[in-house]
């Protein structure tokens, strides 16, 4: 049996080659104005990263600029003392991962199937992706509370964490428009040389999603790595909490006693922030491609 | 190929598509590929089971006096049919939510669509530190809103940064506990925030839009902003509605910012929210009813719009 | 669409079975009441009750190896409440949370979270031997019987901080603060000589607690009632009013700042004056020179007349408790002399035990700053222990934002409004 006819190289152009390069006077402008913006928009990030390094909270405009003699890292050790940092961070990529790989497994499933199968049913379940959307989680809350600690006695849990998030249906979205802008050739080939679904998807289908992938893990990943409601109410242990919980209590409780409280709150800022940030400007360069673009289509 | 979409068929309907190109299947009673329910399945599953039940379980308690209580307990639950939706429409913290966030949209939503696009536009070109400049819109969407408000607090609080910059022209009382600037400026907070999806949405749009219709603009002799008027924004449509339907939702179900910005209800229910009196009013004093039947016609009001939306939208 | 139709119902009726299907159970059985075994208690997140929470179970895991106590300390929220709340309803609350606020106990007591004391033989004798049945009746039920214990409480005064009023040219020793147009004038030369940026800064926020710091002391002290008083609201009285009228004048003269301070204002040396109670002693010994002296009266009463907000949290035993024999021998030796008088060391707060300064004299002797808030600990207001008593809060929160700390209504219109549905709320029931 011979392998599935020729998979074009890449499906798409890269971004890259559809940029415009323009004119040097527009890219000049096109320069100044990005920059104004991205000062403003930049520099809550960077006051809070000074406010954070700050012995004594300076809320003059010169404490805009770094003192060297007001610069401290003391608000990162009360932090450090307070919050258990390694285990909430442990306890906070549990969680992330746990949730990024059912939302990857199922949600590939998930968006392959409503992308490229017919089957009873199915325009349901595309409707209720598109609830989903409108709901908001504060409704689902208690009810949830009540099923995923009472009934299933999932309190403390990294599972009793995950489940409401398992599958994420912005990334079942993402999936799908990724596989309905796909050659149609491309199945019909394989479905020629005689190959089931199951091999279709995961021999045709699935190695082409990279990018795809790639954009539903990074969007995926903010939510859970942030979420502070749900595990603050899933868990009553300190041990089992993710960092953003911890460093809400943290804020809420503890704070007040530090030497420099604003400090110390954004030094817990600064330290939530900083995986998301990194691994965002690690692979944003690939983060743009039309995949999302596609869903906008329809 | 695929890939390069033309005009005609931008506006045809997934379903249009589909049936075009897909070879005609015997009809069987579970579908042509029933392979596809198993597929299905457990998304089907996970979502039964975390959202069609506990909206299902809130529809039943909304026309309940209700109250969770401890497993094992007795507690009285009478039905009141429609009283708890008579009372929250008419009670006066729920209209001014809902004027709240009305007026949160009204600021959003428009800058949200233009500043996102106007950015995503200028973003899409060759130049020097595009990484940076790219990393300086995501990152406030990347990063948790527990974490930045503090640092807001900081600029706009009485003796904040701004206030002391502005010197006699800052507002009094300050912004966020001013009654006509709290939800305003809990809107420049959210999108500020949000920003960054929204260009990642219009960047991907930008890419389809075909490299041939600037080049006649540009033969035609158009502007910069005659090219982004007549080229770019009717190119980026079907984005633009996703990115009002998108933001528009998130404006309805407002919760985290009021309630880490203004602690609740800000001054005189300046900020309330529907979905923080929802919360208010079933978490904080237990009355889960009354915040299920909140919960319910919110949500119908937010379909409806985002209903009409589309279809006002989407009509050519 | 009819297809669409039957498959929504089918859905919507397999997640029901999926659901709720799973049966919940009951809760433990009546011999819970008799029974012993290891136990869960919870403790608040205030440093100083976890070093002597710690020590406590310690010392009774020492002398009881086999009614083990694992302690934990209640993770907190803007309130810690809902957390508790939330454990109830899941059926997994601990036996004991040491730190329930009296404000939360009808709403708990409802869900049938709380285990009534008269389950015990001496429940009732032991609460009201302890605390003296003039100050333990506040803390009972509408229905009489005791769901708390009350514990220790924290009379709340006014602080001042001795080095800004030196600064201002103001007595850091009698200082004059006992009428409210003393108290008002001092706080004039505070601002005016700009020693701090406020006053005194308590929040002016909307959550429905803050009023226990602001309005709740001074009416307390002026009046002896509580917010809700036979089944109905009492601060809708020209003495309800006339406080209300107070603090107008504080914050319309900028004497307290109408934003929330992100910290402790008077720790920080922002606010010349803090009201609050012992507990934040542990907080300012380092940081700040502090006196502190009783809530101020409009015609300056005596200070052993003056009454006082107690912030006051009881002990709690729960539901879900399976070895309750265990919990109430627990907390009768948590509520000991021993530990009591630990609690004391440890902490500064008042243990809710009668005679403090008599039974404890040696600690006093050492410690005199403290003999005035154990005085003031037997003259204390307690927060109403009635149904939807958080909704009754709230509203008169939102009517003192609205009319006192921002002066959008007047006080008279806005404290009626309130007290009109909280009286609705009261015949609710």
């Amino acid at each position: 049996m011979s392998k599935p006819t020729t998979i074009p190289p890449k499906a798409k152009p890269t971004e890259q080659q559809k940029l415009t390069v323009e004119p040097a006077p527009r890219n000049r402008l096109r320069v100044l104005i990005l920059s104004i913006g991205a000062i403003m928009f930049i520099f809550p990030f960077y006051y809070m990263v000074i406010g954070s390094l700050q012995k004594e909270a300076d809320k003059s405009f010169s404490g805009v600029f770094p003192h060297p003699d007001n610069m401290t890292v003391t608000n990162y050790q009360e932090i450090n003392e307070a919050i258990d940092a390694p285990r909430s961070l442990l306890n906070s990529t549990v969680f992330t991962i746990g949730v990024l790989l059912c939302t990857v497994l199922f949600g590939i499933l998930a968006g392959y199937a409503l992308a490229v199968m017919h089957f009873r049913g199915r325009t349901t379940v595309l409707s209720a992706v598109l609830l989903v959307l409108v709901v908001p989680f504060q409704l689902l809350q208690i009810p949830l509370y009540v099923l995923i600690v009472r009934a299933y006695g999932l309190g403390d849990t990294y599972l009793g964490m995950i489940i409401p998030f398992a599958i994420n249906s912005t990334a079942v979205f993402i999936f799908r428009q990724f596989f309905l802008q796909l050659p149609r050739e491309l199945f019909e080939a394989a479905h020629i040389d005689g190959a089931s679904e199951l091999k279709t998807m995961l021999r045709v289908a699935i190695p082409l999603a990279r990018p795809a992938i790639l954009n539903a893990v990074l969007l995926t990943f903010i939510g859970p790595w942030n979420e502070f409601l749900w595990p603050f109410l899933v868990t009553k242990q300190q041990d089992m909490q993710p960092f953003a919980v911890a460093l809400a209590n943290y804020m809420n409780n503890v704070a007040g006693r530090a030497t420099n409280p604003d400090g110390a709150n954004m030094a817990g800022g600064v330290l939530l922030a900083i995986p998301p940030v990194v691994l965002f400007l690690i692979f944003q360069k690939r983060f743009t491609s039309t995949n999302i673009g596609s869903g906008v289509k329809g | 190929m695929a890939t390069v979409r033309s005009a005609e068929t931008e506006r045809t309907t997934e379903r249009d598509r589909e049936s075009a190109v897909q070879p005609v299947e015997k009809e069987r009673w579970l579908g042509a590929q029933p392979i596809g329910l198993l597929f299905i399945t457990p998304y089907v599953l996970f979502l039964a089971a975390i959202f069609v039940y506990p909206l299902i379980v809130q529809f039943f308690i909304s026309f309940k006096d209700y109250f969770f209580a401890a497993p094992g307990a007795t507690v009285d639950r009478p039905w009141v049919g429609f009283q708890n939706y008579v009372d929250v429409i008419q009670d006066p913290t729920f209209q001014r939510s809902l004027f709240n966030v009305f007026e949160f949209m009204i600021i959003n939503v428009p800058a949200t669509v233009f500043l996102s696009l106007v950015l995503a536009y200028a973003l899409n070109s060759k130049m020097r530190g595009l990484s940076f400049f790219r990393g300086a819109y995501y990152a406030p969407y990347v990063t948790a809103s527990v974490a930045i408000v503090t640092v807001w607090l900081f600029m706009f609080g009485e003796t904040g940064l701004v206030n002391t910059v502005l010197g006699s022209l800052a507002p009094d009382p300050s912004w966020l506990i001013n009654r006509y600037w709290a939800m305003p400026m809990i809107a420049v907070f959210v999108t500020w925030k949000q920003l960054g999806f929204f260009i990642l949405l219009y960047l991907a749009a930008l890419q389809n839009v075909p490299k041939e219709r600037y080049e006649a603009a540009d033969v035609d002799g158009a502007s910069t902003v005659q090219k982004f008027w007549s080229v770019t924004v009717p190119g980026v449509r079907p984005a633009t509605t996703l990115v009002i339907i998108l933001a528009t939702i998130t404006g309805m179900n407002l919760f985290t910012e009021p309630y880490l910005l203004t602690n609740g209800g800000g001054p005189n229910g300046a900020s309330v929210t529907p979905v923080f009196y929802m919360y208010q009013k079933g978490v904080e004093q237990g009355q889960a009813g009354y915040a299920a039947a909140i919960g319910m016609i919110l949500l119908v009001i937010t379909l409806g719009i985002a209903l009409v939306q589309r279809r006002v939208l989407e009509r050519d | 669409m009819r297809r669409r139709l039957i498959s929504v119902v089918a859905a919507a009726a397999g997640s029901v079975l999926l659901g709720g299907c799973i049966s919940d159970g009951g809760g433990p059985p009546e011999s819970a009441n008799t029974s012993r075994g290891a136990i869960e208690v919870w403790l608040s997140t205030n440093p100083e009750e976890v070093a002597w929470g710690e020590e406590v179970v310690a010392s009774w895991n020492s002398k009881h190896p086999s009614e083990k106590v694992t302690a934990q300390q209640i993770p907190a929220g803007k309130t810690s409440e809902e957390v508790i709340y939330a454990s109830i309803v899941a059926g997994n609350a601990p036996c004991v949370v040491m730190n329930t606020a009296p404000s939360a106990v009808p709403q708990f007591q409802k869900a049938g979270g709380l285990v009534p004391l008269d389950n015990f033989p001496d429940g009732n004798s032991y609460v009201e031997g302890r605390t003296g049945t003039a100050v333990a009746d506040q803390y009972k039920s509408p229905d009489g019987r005791f769901y708390q214990i009350p514990w220790k409480v924290n009379p709340v005064m006014i602080f001042y901080n001795k080095k800004l009023f030196a600064q201002a040219g103001l007595d850091p020793v009698n200082p004059p603060l006992k009428t409210w147009a003393e108290f008002l004038q001092t706080s004039r030369t505070l601002v005016q000589k700009k020693v701090a940026h406020a006053a005194i800064w308590p929040a002016p926020s909307s959550e429905f607690f803050q009023s226990w710091f602001d309005f709740y002391p001074l009416f307390g002290a002026r009046t002896q009632q509580q917010l809700v008083e036979d089944g109905k609201a009492t601060f809708d009285t020209p003495d309800g009013v006339a406080v209300g009228q107070f603090w107008r004048t504080m914050y319309a003269e900028k004497l307290a700042p109408q934003e929330k301070y992100n910290g402790d204002s008077f720790k920080d040396g922002e606010a010349a004056m803090a009201i609050v109670g012992p507990w934040a002693i542990s907080v300012y010994k380092d940081a700040i020179e502090w006196g502190a002296v009783p809530i101020p009266t409009e015609d300056g009463k005596p200070a052993n007349q003056v009454y006082t907000f107690s912030d006051e949290k009881s002990l709690a035993i729960y539901f879900a408790c399976e070895h309750r024999l265990t919990a109430w021998d627990f907390v009768k030796f948590a509520t000991a002399q021993d530990s009591d008088g630990r609690l004391l060391e440890l902490t500064g707060q008042m243990p809710m035990r009668e005679n403090l300064p008599g039974v404890y004299a040696g600690y006093f002797a050492k410690n005199p700053a403290y003999t005035q808030f154990a005085d003031q600990a037997g003259r204390i207001v307690e927060v109403p222990n009635v149904p939807n008593s958080t909704e009754i809060w709230q509203t008169f929160r939102n009517a003192w934002t609205a009319a006192v700390v921002f002066d959008n209504e007047p006080i008279d219109k806005e404290f009626a409004d309130a007290a009109a549905r909280a009286n609705e709320l009261l015949a609710k029931g």
